[in-house]
């Protein structure tokens, strides 16, 4: 059995870049349990992080929190920034409060889950991975979406799943919009069945009972009317350009 | 009968132009406006590198002996902030052009080129390519809007980082790669379905602004530790406000892409209408480090059109650092080369006067995903043509500088040089020959 070495990292007198070589230091002789004291909403904690391990925010984290990271695991007590986890190759990042713009932008793979609300262009040109929200959006989450899935248990803004090329939508409350070539599709029972677990193991039971069961998630796909120029679909392609 | 008082007179149109009604054809067939590749394809009439002519050394300066006089190109990028300057035994590099706009032999025979000599070459839309990776010396990775292929694993490899806002030929607008080269391999490595037409994103995801960016580039350094140059390449637009908030955000180098620059393809009216020549741009970024005093301390990269070693030498003496040259290396490796002549009648055009990279269908092999037409670019012989140009361009600046009485290509300045035109003079702030004036001061 592997053994968990713990550490705290108090960040109140201490650069980003002190805080940072820290976090990697640590990881880089092998897995633990690191705690970062008074984070102070700082930009840029925990960047690229390339070794398994487990880091623990006690408070709010500023912008790009665990971008680019791969392989970490990230736990924020409070709130984040704008572009949480962006361009992540794989990992696991979990934030109790809000997130702000762009949180889980451009991810390649990995989970990104959100308790709280996250606001516009969630999940913005996702790649790949799982972006799981448990409050409400902003408009225009998974605007030119990729690929992966990205499940909002609450409600959307506008122009939601705008321009996408192959990600997979679910939304648990109610649409503020559909984007640009976003189409509603039949849910299936497997996929009812895939988000009530995703979901009880995401959140936790008290938050996961607050909200919808899985067959009651709305599926929104491209319509796939944006992936090759047809001058038939104009008005579609005036919405988009 | 062969009076030729009965012959009738052809007028034509100066405002519907042969080519104006044929744009107004095909729209009216496609519904859409024109995509192409390659660049502006305009004659140009406005300020070029050619309206200025160097003032060599007479009696009033000492040449260098052209065989004999040691005349450095030695490049060095970045000191600004970074612990490992990008340091270059040149100074011209190849710009950012994408596997997937490019060919896999075309991205293998320019990382070989540029090792080769000492420079770098540049990522581009996509990510790195498995070429880069094995051929590249020096690469500058390139974190584009889009974001596709990006990988912390390459960033981190990287010699430097390209923020890219803008490019050139489309300053304010994202790329283009059309469906019929996204093949299965170029769809993997971008996370998209094969055969869309992939428009790239405009803006960045996480960021917008110049406040944000200053927290981006600080993200940039922390992913790798602060070792190696962050650039930030703009489009030329509004450049001298542009060049000086990218250097007050933390750039250490900035790359400014004129409108002559090229591109994979991109809706033609960007190429012909948007962005200002890359002579402006120089001298506006210039201006605009002297402005706010980072002249010196912040390098600066020029791009745009540049196509040989004259180019790059009044680029160089007007202010920049080291040039990019894309366009020209490609060229080097035979694009519009008088070869294959059916495949370029296939596509409706002449060697010399190709500009359909857009199509994936590239007569020679440069421009293309498909196996077959790859084959033509041999990498050896690619990658050697491309050094040849990289040496020559250089020997090109030395005998420049030497005639100028340098013995460093960078000690080239404004006032080694005169103008041919009025517009020149102004732009550049250097005297009209035959004057000692610098018109518009």
């Amino acid at each position: 059995m592997v053994e968990i070495a713990a550490m705290a990292i108090d960040a109140a007198t201490l650069s980003t870049r002190e805080i940072n070589t820290l976090i990697r230091a640590r990881l880089k002789s092998g897995p633990a349990e690191i705690s970062v004291e008074n984070p102070n909403a700082r930009h840029n904690l925990a960047v690229a992080l390339l070794q398994p391990g487990r880091v623990r925010f006690a408070g709010s984290v500023g912008y790009y929190c665990g971008g680019l990271i791969d392989g970490a695991e990230i736990y924020v007590e409070g709130s984040a920034g704008w572009g949480l986890a962006e361009s992540m190759n794989h990992g696991h990042v979990v934030v109790q409060g809000g997130a702000g713009n762009g949180a889980a932008a451009a991810i390649r793979g990995g989970t990104v889950v959100i308790h709280g609300d996250a606001a516009a262009r969630l999940g913005v040109s996702m790649k790949g991975g799982l972006v799981l929200v448990g409050g409400d959006c902003g408009y225009m989450a998974g605007f030119m979406g990729q690929k992966g899935t990205l499940i909002v248990c609450g409600n959307t803004g506008h122009a939601f799943a705008d321009s996408m090329y192959a990600t997979t939508c679910y939304v648990g409350g109610n649409i503020g919009g559909l984007g640009t070539d976003a189409v509603v599709e039949p849910l299936s029972a497997e996929e009812a069945e895939m988000l009530d677990r995703l979901l009880a193991e995401h959140l936790p039971p008290a938050l996961r009972a607050q909200k919808p069961p899985g067959r009651d998630f709305t599926k929104v796909v491209a319509g796939r009317k944006l992936w090759n120029f047809d001058k038939h679909n104009w008005k579609t392609w005036q919405d988009a350009l | 009968m062969n009076d030729p008082s009965s012959r009738p007179l052809l007028q034509t149109s100066g405002t519907y132009t042969a080519e104006v009604m044929q744009g107004i054809h095909t729209k009216a067939e496609t519904g859409i406006y024109e995509i192409r590749g390659y660049g502006t394809l305009r004659q140009r009439r406005w300020a070029t590198f050619d309206d200025l002519t160097f003032l060599p050394c007479g009696l009033t300066r000492i040449p260098l002996e052209g065989y004999r006089e040691k005349c450095s190109t030695r490049t060095v990028l970045g000191g600004r902030f970074a612990k490992r300057p990008l340091e270059l035994e040149i100074p011209i590099m190849i710009t950012g052009m994408s596997w997937g706009a490019l060919s896999y032999n075309a991205k293998a025979a320019l990382a070989k080129a540029a090792a080769k000599v000492g420079t770098s070459n540049t990522t581009g839309d996509g990510g790195l390519s498995p070429a880069e990776r094995e051929f590249a010396k020096d690469y500058v990775y390139e974190v584009l809007p889009s974001r596709y292929g990006i990988d912390v694993h390459d960033l981190r490899g990287a010699s430097a980082i390209e923020l890219t806002i803008g490019q050139g030929a489309k300053p304010g607008t994202g790329g283009l790669l059309l469906g019929s080269k996204i093949s299965e391999t170029i769809a993997r490595q971008r996370d998209l379905p094969v055969g869309v037409d992939q428009r790239s994103p405009a803006r960045h995801p996480d960021m917008l602004g110049p406040d944000d960016m200053v927290i981006k580039i600080e993200e940039l350094r922390e992913a790798t530790d602060g070792q190696v140059p962050i650039f930030v390449k703009l489009g030329a637009s509004r450049t001298f406000d542009d060049v000086k908030l990218a250097a007050k955000a933390g750039a250490d180098v900035v790359v400014v892409d004129g409108m002559e620059g090229g591109t994979g393809a991109s809706p033609a009216i960007l190429q012909e209408h948007t962005g200002i020549p890359t002579l402006a741009a120089v001298c506006e970024a210039r201006a605009a480090l002297e402005d706010c005093g980072l002249y010196g301390e912040v390098q600066l990269i020029i791009a745009g059109g540049i196509r040989d070693g004259v180019d790059a030498a009044k680029a160089m003496a007007l202010g920049a650092d080291a040039v990019y040259i894309g366009t020209a290396a490609l060229i080097s490796l035979n694009c519009n080369k008088p070869l294959y002549l059916e495949d370029y009648r296939a596509l409706g055009t002449e060697p010399y006067h190709c500009h359909h990279c857009h199509t994936g269908r590239c007569p020679v092999g440069i421009t293309t995903q498909d196996p077959e037409l790859m084959k033509r670019l041999d990498i050896e012989q690619g990658a050697e043509r491309a050094l040849n140009l990289l040496r020559a361009m250089t020997l090109e600046i030395q005998m420049l500088a030497r005639a100028c009485g340098k013995s460093d290509v960078h000690h080239l300045e404004p006032e080694d040089m005169a103008a041919l035109t009025m517009e020149a003079s102004v732009i550049c702030g250097v005297p009209l020959a035959g004057t000692r004036k610098v018109f518009g001061r």
